[in-house]
């Protein structure tokens, strides 16, 4: 197992994925980083050597993924509750902020509009 | 009773499932059997045959009707179990079941009088149209190299044998003037699929091996640029970075050494190499210099320390050989990126931007020797500067009109750079006296059961392709390929 900014990764998982793995973190800025550290693309997390997954482990944490990422969401919404925007009531309501109907198949906007967003 | 309210009569019998029903079909359906035959166009029949059939009720009860309407299915979504399927192949498995070469097949028919390679055949304008086989010692050399391929069918036959086409000959006479001059020569083999690009190479490998040149070989040009190796930006290099595949080197290393471990132990150093982390005294033999190689680490440096010790100029060094197969994966911007996620030129990576400038003639080779490549056909990525520098090659060859290149096609200039002063052999189908030869030696081992005469060679010769030598083995033996 490979420890990996706090997550442990099988030996066999593809880098890649391994980076995408993390929230807010997707294939544009996973090829980016493994460029960065010179790592192929096919690379199992295992074949690195210990300084890279530190480098690795750093450049994480220097981004803002995870739980920041989900926090910069829920502030943009909390933006727009203080604000007393339609868009913001409708969120804290639980309901579509973009003129859906509500008679029915509004399980999405009850999923997601909230003012404490999951992700 | 009419032939309507017959059928009526059974439809209904069809539906029900009370005896009185069936009484009722079996009274109605002997007259209808009678009206049948006098009607011209009736289902009766294929209705009473519907009645005979004694499973239909069994299958109605567990599909239900077809007009029963929608159900829900609760089971609909559940996998059937399908039982043991037995343990999983370990990982690694399928792809080394996959990438096998079985040389040798013990059920084959040996064939008599089947002579071995000597180092002076392939020179021999006599031995052209011969099947002859490799000597045990240098199969295991070219296994070691990897040159021989998944794709070609060695393992129907007994011992691995070659036919010695016209092309052979001179490819050998070429590689040997070269040697003697202690000049390289540059040459590219292209052609049609199944023409034996592949087959050449390996070819004048064996041709190096059994006069104890040294041999490297690149098996596959794709390996080293569609990013599947490790790589690594080699330090001090800028304008542009170049990169080093140190896993892929140390394989290489590996396998060079192993198969030519006869001629290395017998050289001795003549540099003193403080780059390297071992301390290598000069004097001493290259196989321990290419013994050192042990870590990926280092791998690069130890091939480049290699390289200038058999480049040495007048140490007696054996000439060298320099293979590569797929040549148009490494004549393209590769798959890797750099640094700034900038995609890098396959130029840029060092072992490619070695064979490429061996082929331009940059590096010289003091001792002589021979840089060969093979295009692919089947398996080969669109490169069309390769394509127009080896047309104009050709041309030049030939004397023809050389041809020009496309206005809106984007060229690479490095690629052209690479390829400007090699010469190229463009292989075509044998000649009916080579296809003979050939089948001949196929009869003998068995697999191809048929009297070997005229009529069938120019037929087999014709079915491929005016004896494109793959698709003969189409025509002749793609039913024996296991």
């Amino acid at each position: 197992m490979v420890f990996l900014l706090g997550n442990n990764f099988h030996e066999l998982k593809l880098v890649k994925k391994a980076l995408e793995s993390f929230y807010a973190l997707g294939p544009q800025t996973s090829e980016r980083i493994l460029a960065k550290y010179s790592i192929h693309p096919r690379a199992k997390i295992g074949t690195l050597p210990p300084r890279t997954i530190t480098a690795l482990t750093a450049e994480l944490s220097s981004m803002k993924i995870e739980n920041e990422a989900k926090k910069v969401i829920q502030d943009n919404i909390k933006r727009l509750r203080d604000m007393g925007t339609y868009r913001g009531r409708r969120h804290a309501m639980g309901l579509p902020a973009r003129g859906q109907r509500t008679r029915n198949q509004t399980e999405t906007a009850k999923k997601l509009n909230k003012v404490e967003r999951r992700g | 009773m009419s032939a309507p309210n017959c059928l009526r009569g059974l439809g209904l019998g069809l539906g029900l499932t009370r005896p009185v029903a069936l009484r009722n079909v079996a009274v109605t359906a002997a007259p209808c059997a009678a009206a049948a035959a006098a009607a011209s166009f009736s289902t009766s029949a294929y209705l009473q045959a519907i009645i005979a059939r004694p499973k239909k009720k069994a299958v109605e009860v567990a599909f239900g009707h077809h007009r029963a309407g929608k159900k829900m299915k609760l089971s609909k979504f559940k996998k059937a179990n399908k039982g043991d399927r037995g343990k999983a192949p370990a990982p690694g498995e399928r792809k080394a079941y996959r990438k096998r070469i079985l040389l040798s097949n013990n059920n084959a028919i040996p064939v008599a009088g089947l002579q071995d390679f000597a180092p002076e055949t392939m020179l021999d304008p006599s031995s052209a149209a011969k099947v002859l086989s490799i000597p045990d010692a240098v199969v295991d050399q070219l296994r070691t190299i990897e040159a021989f391929k998944t794709t070609q069918s060695w393992s129907i036959f007994r011992k691995p044998s070659m036919l010695v086409r016209a092309e052979t000959v001179e490819l050998a006479t070429r590689m040997q003037g070269a040697a003697a001059n202690k000049q390289a020569l540059r040459l590219v083999a292209t052609g049609d699929k199944l023409t034996g690009k592949s087959m050449l190479l390996l070819q004048a490998m064996t041709h190096g091996l059994l006069n104890d040149w040294i041999v490297l070989n690149i098996p596959e040009g794709q390996e080293l640029t569609t990013a599947s190796t490790e790589y690594a930006a080699i330090p001090g290099t800028a304008n542009p970075v170049q990169y080093m595949q140190q896993n892929y080197a140390l394989r290489l290393i590996q396998n060079f050494r192993k198969a030519n471990e006869k001629v290395l132990v017998r050289l001795m150093t003549v540099f003193a190499h403080p780059e390297l982390p071992q301390n290598i005294p000069v004097n001493s033999p290259l196989l321990q210099l290419a013994n050192s190689a042990k870590e990926p680490e280092n791998a690069w440096p130890i091939f480049q320390a290699l390289w200038k010790e058999l480049m040495a100029p007048g140490r007696g060094r054996p000439p060298v050989l320099f293979t590569l197969d797929g040549l148009p994966h490494i004549m393209k911007v590769s798959d890797y990126r750099s640094a700034t996620f900038e995609p890098v030129h396959a130029h840029d990576l060092a072992l490619v931007r070695l064979f490429s400038d061996c082929l331009s003639g940059a590096v010289a080779f003091p001792n002589g020797g021979a840089v060969i490549a093979a295009t692919t056909r089947s398996n080969g990525p669109r490169t069309p500067s390769m394509e127009l520098a080896l047309a104009q090659r050709e041309a030049e060859q030939s004397k023809s009109v050389v041809p020009a290149p496309e206005a809106f096609v984007k060229y690479d200039e490095r690629v052209a750079a690479a390829l400007r002063t090699v010469q190229v052999m463009r292989l075509k189908g044998v000649s009916k006296l080579e296809a003979r030869s050939l089948m001949e030696y196929w009869a003998a081992s068995g697999v191809f059961r048929t009297t070997v005469d005229e009529a069938v060679v120019t037929e087999k010769w014709t079915l491929g392709g005016s004896g494109i030598l793959g698709e003969i083995e189409r025509a002749a033996l793609m039913t024996m390929r296991l």
